[in-house]
């Protein structure tokens, strides 16, 4: 067995693969804990994990943790010294936080089960990512790999190339403190929503940016492609977060931009600052997007490949995947279901695999729900619960998925907690809150008054291959990354799907394909007769906790939000 | 309305405050939800289950009180108080070591509970004083205090009903247990505070230290261009 370990900096998580080269199961941290971004060693899911697989500490071959800690714990400190004293208070935030710091894994895993630490090797930052993203690809040969995150090891963006699985070459990167990922947190940060978590609503929000206001123009200078240098350059006297604890900008971006927005007043469209926040919003994401088509292009000068790989942290920006598929060299873009670091867990137990079998083999392709859980783990537990709070309205799947769906078409949302969890932050209809897509009403229930989300948001749609080719402008380079929900489409030009409520306001979408025999396939199936062929699809949780993962958190939702229905393993409940 | 220097720092306390209750309260519903999945008896998964969401809501009222007092502050005061859940652990409301279900025995959480709920209604009755002012703000925290007190009863019942043994004089007793042990708690913090203040000129001057090393630390050696990745040392924490 291989256990593969992302933790400390963002959601950790453990990925175990087994001898065959199959990952096992993944679970994150933040699943169990409820603790939505929890970043501490993940002793929990890995109790779980050894415990449900049995796994004995002698079949552990490797504990592969994810990223180099000595430098990722030194290079910040470093490219801090350079802004002495300036940026004293940062140092001495990091130097008492070395306990807190990755560096700990070793004592971490000596606690939780001793002897483990000394199986313990440590991989490229990057590289995890590039494998994890591998793993989604059909061939596993001259492949170019992107990562673009916030900062991982000592860089911030890669480009590699895999020859073969034995042989990734790392030909260009961008150096700390130049970071894509950084500059869209900040930006976040200054719109008033939280780092690592309110990356969503600013692509959300920048939909409803003008492109040519003057706040949009000033955040596109912010950072640029240097045609000459080939690389990433930031104005770095704008940001803060490679010297301060406290504000990842610096008070000439409040100069600049004006007042950052207070995080505790709500943000309507109808607001008198609604647009200027959205045009700060569109400069950033379309910085994000030229950076981005430069990297691409730069990517491609030096490999000449025409399949990609493109993970890490701003890999979840779906909003930017459109126009990357649209170079003219890209035949074939691959994003795993969860690029960030928490599914770096995933390729950094696969280097153990791959790197413990001299003969070169091949790594099967991961499942879009590898964490393992079933409903009647909990059924005889939770008895009580239900008894007291729910009706048990069909206990067999068959008609569980009728009801359901004439439920749906009158209009109901529907809760689901099915079978395993998703591997990645989008919910691909296992632990998801689904209605009629063209019910605006009910698109609109399940996205402010269940979600809690702001109105800007938009609420995914998923539907059929065949279907999304009626409405959307399908891309087939991109076609893994729809199946896990992980690029936006347009519409296709005067298409009634321009008038759909699950379409953003310019008209784009963040569609799921569904996977044959899948929940929502199933469900699909069923509702076509009926006149419904596109579902609103959105993760089951309240706005800022986790995505639900076992039946107790489900029935927690449902009992504290206005859901009603919740389909499980074992049936539809119905609330009291 | 501009406050004066009084009314700002006492508004800053009321905040400060708020803040923090809002983290306990959202550490108190991952406790009991925690509570509720670790065990096995019928009548207990849903009494914690119960509390748990009774817990959220605290945590939801308390979220809308922050908001509500905080919205007409300035932007760089308010940016302080944000909630993150990540701030739990941070701030010491969940165990980085584990929820009390996982670290103690059923026995002595069922006390904790039973002692802490009146314990944290004796702090609510502390904040009603700060914001008197605010009618609807006092009537959604005296129901919180009901709730409260509804906790403490239940546990106070099932520890009765459970542990026939015990007589109430030993609840006294884990009361007595979790007051001096709060309170102790609060002068250790109270110690870290102080020692800070001491000690802060020292670690700045270590970390002053430290970052004029580190600027002749070369970290270009370690760069990676040209290198096949699968190479790199998997021993090296470089």
């Amino acid at each position: 067995m291989y256990i593969g370990i992302s933790a400390y900096n963002h959601e950790s998580a453990i990925a175990i693969v087994n001898k065959n080269g199959e990952l096992l199961d993944y679970c994150k941290e933040e699943s169990l804990s409820r603790i939505k971004g929890d970043q501490s060693f993940p002793k929990r899911a890995l109790k779980r994990l050894i415990q449900i697989h049995n796994i004995d500490s002698s079949i552990i071959e490797k504990v592969i943790f994810y990223e180099k800690p000595l430098s990722s714990f030194l290079i910040p400190l470093k490219i801090a010294s350079k802004s002495l004293p300036g940026s004293l208070d940062f140092l001495v935030h990091q130097l008492r936080n070395f306990k807190n710091s990755s560096i700990n894994c070793f004592l971490d895993l000596n606690k939780f089960m001793p002897g483990l630490e000394n199986k313990l090797i440590y991989i490229d930052h990057h590289l995890s990512h590039t494998l994890t993203a591998l793993l989604y690809s059909k061939s596993q040969e001259n492949i170019c790999s992107i990562v673009v995150d916030g900062f991982g090891d000592r860089s911030t963006s890669t480009i590699s190339f895999i020859n073969n699985i034995n042989n990734i070459r790392e030909l260009w990167a961008a150096e700390y403190p130049y970071s894509l990922g950084l500059f869209y947190s900040t930006i976040t940060d200054f719109l008033g929503f939280a780092i690592n978590e309110g990356e969503y609503k600013v692509m959300g929000l920048s939909a409803y940016g003008n492109e040519n206001s003057p706040h949009a123009r000033l955040v596109k200078n912010l950072i640029k492609w240097n045609d000459i240098t080939k690389n990433i350059d930031t104005e770095m006297e704008y940001f803060s977060y490679h010297k301060s604890v406290s504000n990842s900008y610096s008070e000439k971006l409040t100069n600049l931009l004006g007042e950052p927005r207070n995080p505790f007043v709500p943000l309507m469209p109808d607001d008198k600052y609604f647009q200027k926040y959205a045009d700060i919003a569109k400069g950033a994401q379309d910085s994000v997007n030229m950076i981005l088509k430069k990297i691409f292009e730069h990517a491609y000068n030096l490999t000449n490949s025409n399949k990609y790989l493109f993970s890490g942290g701003v890999a979840l920006n779906s909003a930017c995947l459109n126009s990357l598929a649209e170079l003219s060299f890209v035949d074939e873009l691959i994003v795993p279901p969860s690029p960030g670091d928490s599914g770096a867990a995933i390729g950094s137990a696969f280097y153990g695999y791959i790197t413990s079998n001299k003969k070169p083999r091949k790594i099967l392709k991961p499942s879009l729900f590898p964490s393992v859980f079933n409903c009647n783990e909990q059924l005889e537990q939770v008895k009580k619960i239900i008894s007291e709070k729910f009706e048990l309205i069909s206990d067999c799947h068959h008609s569980a998925l009728q009801i359901t769906s004439k439920l749906i078409k009158n209009g109901e949302i529907i809760g689901t907690i099915i079978s395993n969890s998703e591997t990645g932050p989008r919910a691909l209809g296992n632990r998801s809150l689904l209605c009629d897509g063209l019910n605006k009403q009910a698109v609109d229930t399940l996205n402010t008054v269940i979600k809690n989300r702001s109105p800007f948001r938009p609420t995914a749609p998923a539907m059929t291959i065949a279907t999304a080719k009626k409405y959307y402008q399908i891309k087939s380079e991109l076609k893994t990354c729809y199946l896990s929900m992980n690029a936006t489409c347009k519409c296709i030009d005067n298409n009634i799907s321009l008038d759909f409520p699950v379409t953003h306001i310019d008209g784009t979408a963040r569609i799921q394909i569904v996977e044959d025999e899948s929940i929502l396939d199933q469900l699909l199936c069923i509702l076509k007769p009926m006149g419904i062929e596109i579902l609103a699809n959105s993760s089951l949780n309240i706005s800022g906790d986790p995505t639900c993962f076992d039946l107790i958190d489900s029935l927690m939702v449902c009992s504290l939000t206005p859901l009603k229905y919740l389909l499980t393993d074992f049936g539809l409940l119905k609330k009291k | 309305m501009k406050l004066g220097c009084f009314d700002l720092m006492k508004e800053k306390n009321i905040l400060r405050i708020l803040h923090e209750t809002l983290h306990a309260e959202h550490g108190s519903a991952l406790e009991m939800l925690a509570a509720c999945k670790a065990t096995s008896r019928d009548n207990l998964v849903y009494g914690y289950f119960e509390h748990a969401k009774d817990e959220y809501i605290h945590t939801k009222t308390f979220k809308k009180i922050l908001a509500t007092r905080i919205e007409n502050t300035h932007v760089e005061i308010a940016r302080n108080y944000r909630f993150t859940p990540i701030g739990i652990i941070k701030k010491g409301y969940v165990d980085n070591n584990g929820f009390l279900i996982e670290t103690l025995k059923l026995k002595d959480f069922v006390a904790y509970v039973y002692t802490n709920e009146l314990l944290a209604k004796k702090s609510f009755e502390r904040i009603l004083k700060l914001i008197k002012d605010n009618k609807r703000d006092f009537d959604s925290i005296l129901d919180i205090m009901k709730d409260e007190l509804r906790h403490h009863g239940m546990a106070r019942e099932y520890f009765l009903k459970y542990y026939p043994n015990l007589q109430p004089y030993h609840l006294f007793l884990y009361k007595l247990r979790e007051t001096i042990k709060n309170k102790t708690r609060r002068i250790y913090y109270k110690n870290i505070e102080f020692l800070e203040i001491i000690f802060k000129p020292l670690y700045s001057l270590l970390a002053l230290l430290g970052g004029y090393l580190l600027l002749k630390f070369n970290h270009y050696h370690f760069y990676r261009e040209n290198i096949n990745l699968m190479d790199i040392s998997s021993k090296s924490l470089l």
